[in-house]
């Protein structure tokens, strides 16, 4: 192909419109063109900056919960389980100031709960989150909307799947602190708990320590992908840790693309 | 009351996508916030002629009309800046207003720039990188042949490529300050 048949492809290529004969023929054009390469780079580079600077709004939960009980017919059906604890926290937190305000402090100052090992310090954050009206930032089962959602606010990224095929659906995810870095937590559901998983790079040898009880939650550990993946839930143990084990080793979900 | 089962089971599902539409056409969050709720009330309505296609895009275009429909009731000088015959006028007269627009975001940063993008810029931009939405999908959501999609998509890079941190990775731009 000549530069004049290639050029006004280069978008829709780098848009993944063009069939993939004519995508190939694109890309040995652009390799040895001196107008095209620098051309296709920075249409590159402008659409991985795009993806990762421009924030996406999530909408405010109040809107959320408003559109909800004008919508749906509350009366007819209790609220859904995911619900009930959600909207639970945050109407203690509104209907009380002092609540409200106890709360922020318990943030402010960090772990809650006795111990400092890092099993006590997620069961503190998992509580925190489930009580509060913070248990998602982004609220999406949609794997492809929640990771970039994280890679844009830390300085790594994960792999993010949904595993509702195995009974696991994703809720979201959230930002959370851990040893004074920010760390990511997806959110996901089995029947009526909540499982939260925090995700950080790999940086301890020690192997993982075996599902145990902390405060009446169980905690399970994995290795995989170059990651530290730390799960929290009331959710029977063994269940736990064997969901917690093939969400490190990307074996539930579909693949991620 | 079905609607309502289906209400919630193929639009609030969308709501964040529908909602960073909203906010980001309408910058304000109040504002994005009564967009979203009237897109809503329409998705009720007709939430009985949503068959088997993709809920996302079908409410994005009912968030998307409910947003021009605000916008001509509470702005409409706005609007008229951004008629389409105004912009495409843009194209074809000499370098003037084109170039105006290019000054317009070159200091800014790229969020900044695509805050500042003409609407039916910015509408592509975010459907596209935001959404990773095909073509088609947004041709259809913003009411344009593909053509008009791709040559809007074009011409708000061109726009947010004149921005000054992304001339630095310019290759033209080599050797420049920073």
């Amino acid at each position: 192909m000549k530069c004049d048949e290639v050029a006004p492809l280069l978008a829709a290529d780098a848009d993944g419109e063009v069939d993939s004969l004519r995508s190939h023929a694109i890309r040995k054009h652009v390799a040895g063109c001196a107008v095209c390469g620098p051309r296709q780079r920075a249409l590159l580079e402008l659409q991985q900056r795009l993806r990762a600077e421009l924030p996406r709004h999530a909408a405010p939960a109040a809107l959320r919960a408003r559109l909800r009980s004008e919508h749906s017919p509350a009366a007819a059906r209790p609220p859904a389980p995911e619900l009930r604890w959600r909207w639970f926290g945050a109407g203690l937190l509104t209907g009380s100031l002092a609540a409200g305000l106890v709360w922020a402090a318990s943030l402010a100052l960090g772990p809650v709960g006795p111990g400092d090992d890092l099993s006590g310090r997620v069961v503190g954050r998992h509580t925190q989150a489930t009580l509060g009206q913070h248990l998602v930032q982004v609220a999406s089962s949609d794997q492809h909307r929640v990771k970039p959602w994280l890679s844009a606010r830390l300085d790594y990224s994960i792999p993010v799947s949904d595993a509702a095929q195995a009974g696991f659906p994703l809720v979201g995810a959230r930002i959370d602190r851990l040893d004074g870095r920010p760390v990511a937590t997806l959110v996901y559901r089995r029947r009526d708990h909540v499982i939260d998983v925090f995700v950080r790079p790999d940086a301890t040898a020690a192997g993982p320590p075996a599902v145990h009880a902390v405060r009446g939650f169980n905690v399970a550990a994995a290795k995989g992908a170059d990651m530290e993946w730390l799960a929290v839930s009331d959710l029977r143990g063994a269940e736990l840790e064997a969901f917690l084990q093939g969400l490190a080793r990307g074996e539930v979900g579909p693949p991620p693309e | 009351m079905p609607e309502h089962a289906e209400f919630e089971r193929r639009v609030l599902v969308h709501l964040d996508a529908g909602y960073n539409l909203a906010r980001w056409l309408a910058h304000d969050a109040r504002d994005a916030e009564d967009v979203v709720q009237d897109a809503c009330l329409r998705a009720l309505k007709y939430i009985g002629s949503l068959q088997g296609e993709d809920g996302r895009a079908w409410f994005l275009t009912i968030v998307r009309r409910a947003f021009y429909d605000w916008l001509a009731r509470n702005r409409p000088a706005l609007l008229l800046h951004d008629d389409e015959s105004a912009v495409d006028a843009l194209a074809d007269e000499a370098d003037g207003p084109e170039q105006a627009l290019v000054r317009k975001t070159e200091r800014l940063a790229l969020v900044e720039a695509v805050a500042a993008l003409p609407l039916i810029f910015r509408e592509v931009i975010v459907l596209r990188e935001l959404e990773q939405l095909s073509y088609k999908e947004i041709a259809r959501i913003a009411e344009v042949p593909i053509g008009t999609v791709m040559s809007r998509l074009s011409r708000a890079r061109r726009l947010l490529q004149a921005s000054a941190p992304l001339r630095a990775l310019d290759g033209r731009a080599e050797g420049r300050e920073p």
